[in-house]
């Protein structure tokens, strides 16, 4: 039987099946950026099916519509058309843009959202790099997002982006501490940051009911903690009822309005490997990584992210926008003083039964 | 043990080269047809007034300061957290929990400061007052 979580990395793996030397950095690293390019592929790969074909497949399915069904089998190739349709597509660049800014949010919105990948252990030992601080590096990487935004909003030299920019921060700011808050407690029950050692400590029955064992998967330990979590990686994500940052119907389309082209394809996929880091992390902190029944472990792993996904299609279909003012006070009213009772009261709870 | 940090690396120049190849592919593939029209900015169709680069609202500037000592407040909870059950069965629960209290509830006491100071509250624009008290008479 497989191991869920094998001790070493990927990278680590691979060379001791070639018989190379991993504690040599050069191979390491030639191993690390042949599996690091696997694995952003493969996130490439379900942006591609996910976002461009199955977001309106679904959104088709909540609005009692049909969607893309002329092009191949459930009008797959519509995925290679459009793709080559969107990178052929003219660049306009608008007048008056900052320049390197504007030619730099792109690349910051889509880097910046593949460089957590680096640390999901996506199971069967499938993980490019295990460091002890896993789960602030995961959390500093995917808020490094909003600052791609903010350039891209300032940088335009629209107003309609202006303020997407502007409410992307404010919304990026007020929904990030209770991110990590609630994420702290659950470091709680792990005692460690190493995101291997957290999905290692979810692996224990919680509880037996009817023969059926019950993983302590902390989203079942903690739930509180787990709807805190996923409202706050909603608005970090900028999806409904969270997405004021775009919203098509007050500012056209917010921060990405003057962009075009290969620009517009790259915050577009970073927008989206943003919203599958963010299933990544509720899979691996709250949901067990790679445990399940049955299928391996990588297969479960995507399962769960997929889910994560499609809750944030359903959230957009079935629930309507907040306005900012609001949001702002459920952030820092709401959600914060929740995050922190929940943080203490974990603590307390923790240390009392211990 | 090797160091994850090289095989992060390698993941960041991933992470860069394939945005940086997709870009170049497109530039090889779009037509280029410069025309003065299509240049002006998006404003709903008309004629683009105003400058851009406005003063914005000074609110912005107290969220980001109690966005600054929240922020902060987490990377000190982050090591307490982790060491947390292994500090409650060496030295007792009292010596770890209540000194974090203690730190939490200084905390809170600021946000009460800036909930009552209108600090994170969205302050609306007085011309959206003016219009509203417009319609009311």
């Amino acid at each position: 039987m497989i191991p869920l979580q094998s001790a070493t990395p990927l990278p680590s793996a691979i060379a001791e099946l070639l018989g190379l030397d991993p504690s040599n950095p050069a191979v390491l690293f030639v191993l690390a950026f042949v599996a690091a390019g696997a694995i952003v592929s493969v996130m490439l790969g379900m942006t591609a099916v996910l976002g461009i074909w199955g977001k309106r497949k679904i959104t088709a399915a909540f609005t009692d519509r049909i969607a893309v069904n002329r092009h191949g089998p459930f009008g797959l190739l519509i995925i290679p058309a459009d793709a080559v349709r969107l990178l052929s597509k003219e660049l306009i660049v608008p007048e008056g843009v900052d320049r390197p800014a504007w030619d730099l949010a792109p690349l910051v919105v889509a880097s910046s959202a593949l460089l957590g990948f680096a640390v999901i252990p996506f199971g069967n030992g499938v993980q490019i790099a295990d460091p002890e601080i896993g789960l602030a590096y995961v959390l500093a990487t995917a808020s490094i997002a909003s600052l791609g935004l903010l350039m891209a909003g300032y940088a335009s030299n629209n107003k309609y982006s202006f303020l997407g920019g502007l409410r992307a921060v404010a919304q990026n700011l007020a929904y990030e501490i209770p991110l990590v808050l609630t994420a702290a407690s659950v470091v709680i029950f792990a005692g460690s940051l190493q995101l291997s050692t957290i999905v290692a400590s979810q692996s224990e029955t919680l509880v037996s009911l009817g023969g059926v064992a019950i993983p302590s998967w902390y989203a079942f330990v903690n739930p509180f903690a787990f709807v805190l979590f996923m409202a706050a990686n909603l608005a970090e994500v900028g999806r409904n009822p969270f997405d004021i940052p775009e919203a098509p119907t007050e500012i056209v389309a917010g921060y990405q309005t003057e962009y075009s082209s290969v620009y517009f394809v790259l915050i577009y996929l970073g927008e989206f490997i943003h919203i599958f880091l963010g299933g990544a992390i509720v899979a691996t902190i709250f949901l067990g990584g790679g445990a399940g029944p049955v299928l391996p472990g990588i297969v479960w792993f995507f399962i769960k992210m997929t889910a994560v996904y499609l809750f944030t299609q359903w959230a957009r279909s079935a629930v309507p926008r907040l306005r900012i003012d609001q949001l702002i006070e459920i952030g820092w009213k709401g959600m914060l003083v929740l995050s922190f009772a929940n943080l203490v009261l974990t603590a307390v709870i923790v240390g009392v039964i211990q | 043990m090797s160091n994850p940090w090289i095989a992060i690396g390698a993941l960041a120049l991933v992470a860069v080269v394939i945005p940086v190849s997709m870009l170049t592919m497109s530039r090889l593939l779009r037509p280029s047809v410069p025309e003065q029209g299509k240049r002006a900015v998006y404003e709903s169709g008309e004629v683009p007034t105003g400058d851009t680069r406005i003063r914005f609202n000074i609110q912005y500037y107290m969220v980001a300061l109690l966005f600054v000592v929240f922020d902060i407040e987490t990377v000190l909870i982050f090591p307490w957290t982790v060491i947390y059950r292994d500090a409650v069965a060496n030295v007792g629960l009292a010596r770890v929990l209540l000194p974090m209290l203690a730190f939490i509830g200084v905390l809170v006491v600021a946000l009460a400061w800036a909930w009552r100071n209108g600090a994170v509250r969205w302050v609306r624009s007085p011309r959206t007052t003016a219009q509203r008290v417009d319609r009311k008479s």
